[in-house]
C-alpha cells in the first residue's frame, strides 16, 4: 500500500515538473535558413550560419542519455547553442561568435558524452 | 532447471529484441540517482562518473521479506559500448562491498560484511530494447543468492528529442534462495529530459516503480 501510494506521488510529481525543453519547431539563422532539428535545447536563436557544426553521431538512439551532450557541450564557454536530432543522428553545435572548436576537441567531447564521431560539417553546407 | 529455463529465454531475448536506460555510467562530471522497488526489494544508488568509462557511489537496499538491508560503496564499469548508426549496445562490470544488518528492530543485531558482483548487457534502437542482467550476492549468515533480470520492450511511437517517450516493456526475473522463482513484469516505461519512471505490476502482484535522474 504504502509503494502505491510513493509510487502515485512520484508519477504526479514527474508530469508536473516543469519541462525547460522547447520542441517542434524549427530555429532559423538571421540568414533565413533553417538551422533544424527536432529540438532545440537551449538558445540557438540568432546564430550565424558560419557559427554552427553539424556532428554525424553513432549510437545516438536515446534521448534520456543523449542528455549528456547537452551536459558535456554547455559547460563550455565557446559554446551558444546545441540541438540533438535523434532521427538523423546528429548533433548541431553553435558557437558564440568568434569562437571556434577544432574537430579533436569535438571527438573528444562526443565521446565523453558516449558516443562516436562518423563525421563533422561545418557552416552552411550540412544538411 | 529454472535457472536453465530462465537463462535460455534470455539468450532468445536478447537475440530477437533490442538496452537499458538506466545506465550505470553516465558523462564525466554527472550524477544519477536511481531509486527502484519491486515485490523483493527497495534500493537507492547514488553515483558520480569521474569519467565516461566508471561510476562510483553509494547503495541501499531494503530486502522486505527476509527483513535484511545492505549499505555500501558501488562500483559500475563500462567494459565495452558498441555505438551503430542505428543502435548502441553496452557490456557493464558492476560490484559493491559493505555492511548486511539482518534482524530489523534487534537492538543487537551486527552488521556483516557483504558484497555483490554483477554483469550487464544492453541493446537498443529508437524502437526496440533488451537487456540482461544479473547479480550474485553474499552476506555472510544474513543473504546468499543470484538473481537475473531480462528486460524486452517496444516504443509504441518514436518521439524526437525533448518529447515525453514511452515504452512498453517486459521483465522476467529470477531468483535464487529460499524463494527461488521466475516472475513476470509488463510495465510502462516514460521519460523526458532528465527524468525516467517505470511502473508495473508483476504476475505475484508486486508493484514496480523505479525512478532515475540525472544531473
Amino acid at each position: 500500500m504504502k509503494t502505491s501510494i510513493i509510487a502515485i506521488a512520484f508519477m504526479t510529481l514527474f508530469f508536473v515538473f516543469p519541462s525547460h525543453a522547447q520542441h517542434g519547431e524549427h530555429e532559423h539563422n538571421h540568414e533565413g535558413q533553417v538551422v533544424e532539428p527536432s529540438a532545440v535545447s537551449n538558445d540557438m536563436e540568432n546564430i550565424a550560419c558560419d557559427d554552427t557544426i553539424n556532428i554525424k553521431v553513432s549510437g545516438l538512439v536515446c534521448d534520456f542519455c543523449a542528455r549528456s551532450l547537452e551536459k558535456i557541450f554547455l559547460k563550455r564557454g565557446d559554446v551558444a547553442g546545441i540541438s540533438v536530432d535523434l532521427g538523423k543522428g546528429s548533433v548541431i553545435v553553435a558557437t558564440k561568435p568568434g569562437s571556434t572548436i577544432d574537430d579533436t576537441t569535438l571527438t573528444k567531447l562526443i565521446t565523453d558524452s558516449g558516443y562516436n564521431v562518423s563525421a563533422i560539417q561545418r557552416g552552411c553546407e550540412h544538411g | 532447471m529454472k535457472l536453465t529455463v530462465f537463462t535460455l529465454c534470455c539468450v532468445i531475448l536478447m537475440g530477437y529484441a533490442p538496452q537499458s536506460l538506466s545506465r550505470p555510467v553516465s558523462y564525466p562530471g554527472g550524477w544519477t540517482i536511481m531509486q527502484k522497488n519491486d515485490k523483493n526489494a527497495h534500493s537507492l544508488h547514488v553515483h558520480y562518473s569521474p569519467t565516461a568509462k566508471y561510476s562510483i557511489g553509494y547503495r541501499t537496499e531494503y530486502w522486505r521479506e527476509e527483513g535484511w538491508q545492505f549499505h555500501g560503496a558501488q562500483l559500475n564499469y563500462l567494459v565495452k559500448r558498441h555505438n551503430a548508426p542505428a543502435s548502441q549496445a553496452n557490456f557493464y562490470l558492476k560490484g559493491g562491498l559493505g555492511t548486511a544488518h539482518g534482524d530489523l528492530g534487534v537492538p543487537d543485531s551486527k552488521p556483516q560484511p557483504a558484497a555483490f558482483a554483477d554483469i550487464a548487457l544492453d541493446w537498443e534502437t529508437r524502437r526496440y530494447f533488451t537487456s540482461y542482467e544479473n547479480r550474485v550476492y553474499y552476506a555472510e549468515d544474513i543473504a546468499k543468492f543470484f538473481r537475473q533480470k531480462a528486460r524486452v520492450g517496444i516504443a509504441p511511437y518514436i518521439g524526437d528529442y525533448g518529447d515525453l517517450h514511452t515504452w512498453l516493456m517486459l521483465q522476467v526475473d529470477h531468483i535464487t534462495g529460499e524463494r527461488d522463482n521466475i516472475s513476470f513484469t509488463p510495465f510502462v516505461r516514460f521519460f523526458k529530459n532528465e527524468y525516467l519512471a517505470e511502473v508495473g505490476i508483476s504476475d505475484k502482484g508486486g508493484i514496480l516503480f523505479n525512478l532515475i535522474i540525472r544531473f
